[in-house]
């Protein structure tokens, strides 16, 4: 089963579980071994981010910070400050002891290795 | 009296520069903003096919700043200039598929009394925060009036 079969439908049921969140861009690549997943998140430190993968769910929350001086005045807002929240089904095809993570320049990306289970695998004909 | 104009520069040129010194109409730049964020959570295609990002106006005393979403970006590739009294941002990255660069940039009108000599740019966690100083005789006064 594709990854991005079972992602897609929770990504959108993600947005009434994690109200007070915003989802942010995402892609999912596939290779052989593993997944590669690459969540934008502008503003994000290391500090504010929390990913946790349990129940074949990976669960993605990261708090922002402005960063301003104190006292400043918002003329014109396209951003929100609201925290940014992403889940993704996975049906356990994820090996979740190998799962790395790698946050510069408020690009979170992620590598998922696939679990035995879920790589292709030959039969030899006896 | 200041006037900021914000211009668009891509095909969404149906919606009018917003003028933020009038911000009395706020339901309309609410509206925009709705607007906005609206095109942004279709998944913002904007930025990851290269053009527009999103870009947030402050101001407080001394400073007016301009911050910028540009997550992923080298800092070598971010340009930031002061063009016939605009700050123009341009940034690129290399496509995340194959080959080739893409390619964003942002037009931001800014108020007549930057110090144009003196703008400071920084960029962290895909923040580009662009900090405008104003000039001395621009900042408000405070002025003390005695009462007899």
């Amino acid at each position: 089963m594709s990854f991005l079969n079972t992602l897609i439908p929770s990504a959108v049921r993600a947005q009434d579980d994690l109200p007070e969140t915003r989802r942010p861009h995402y892609e999912v690549s596939e290779t052989e071994n593993a997944y590669s997943l690459t969540v934008n998140l502008p503003g994000v430190f290391k500090d504010g981010l929390e990913i946790t993968d349990e129940n074949g769910e990976l669960r993605i929350t990261a708090r922002r910070s402005p960063a301003l001086p104190e006292g400043v005045v918002a003329l014109h807002r396209e951003t929100s400050d609201a925290p940014y929240g992403l889940v993704l089904a996975h049906d356990n095809t994820v090996d979740t002891g190998k799962i790395e993570a790698d946050l510069k320049d408020g690009v979170l990306r992620l590598s998922l290795a696939k679990a035995e289970s879920a790589k292709p695998r030959k039969i030899a004909v006896s | 009296m200041r006037f900021i104009h914000y211009t668009q520069s891509n095909g969404r040129s149906a919606s009018p520069a917003v003028g933020l010194g009038d911000r009395a109409p706020r339901q309309g730049l609410e509206n925009e903003l709705d607007w906005l964020f609206g095109t942004a959570l279709t998944g913002f295609a904007g930025f990851a096919r290269g053009g527009q990002f999103p870009v947030d106006l402050y101001e407080d005393k001394n400073n007016t700043y301009v911050r910028a979403e540009l997550p992923g970006v080298n800092r070598d590739a971010i340009s930031v200039e002061i063009v016939d009294g605009s700050l123009s941002i341009q940034a690129s990255r290399k496509a995340k598929s194959g080959e080739g660069t893409v390619s964003f940039s942002r037009l931001v009108s800014i108020p007549d009394e930057v110090q144009t000599d003196k703008v400071a740019a920084a960029y962290e966690n895909g923040i580009l925060t662009v900090t405008l100083p104003r000039r001395e005789e621009a900042k408000p006064k405070k002025i003390n009036v005695s009462v007899n």
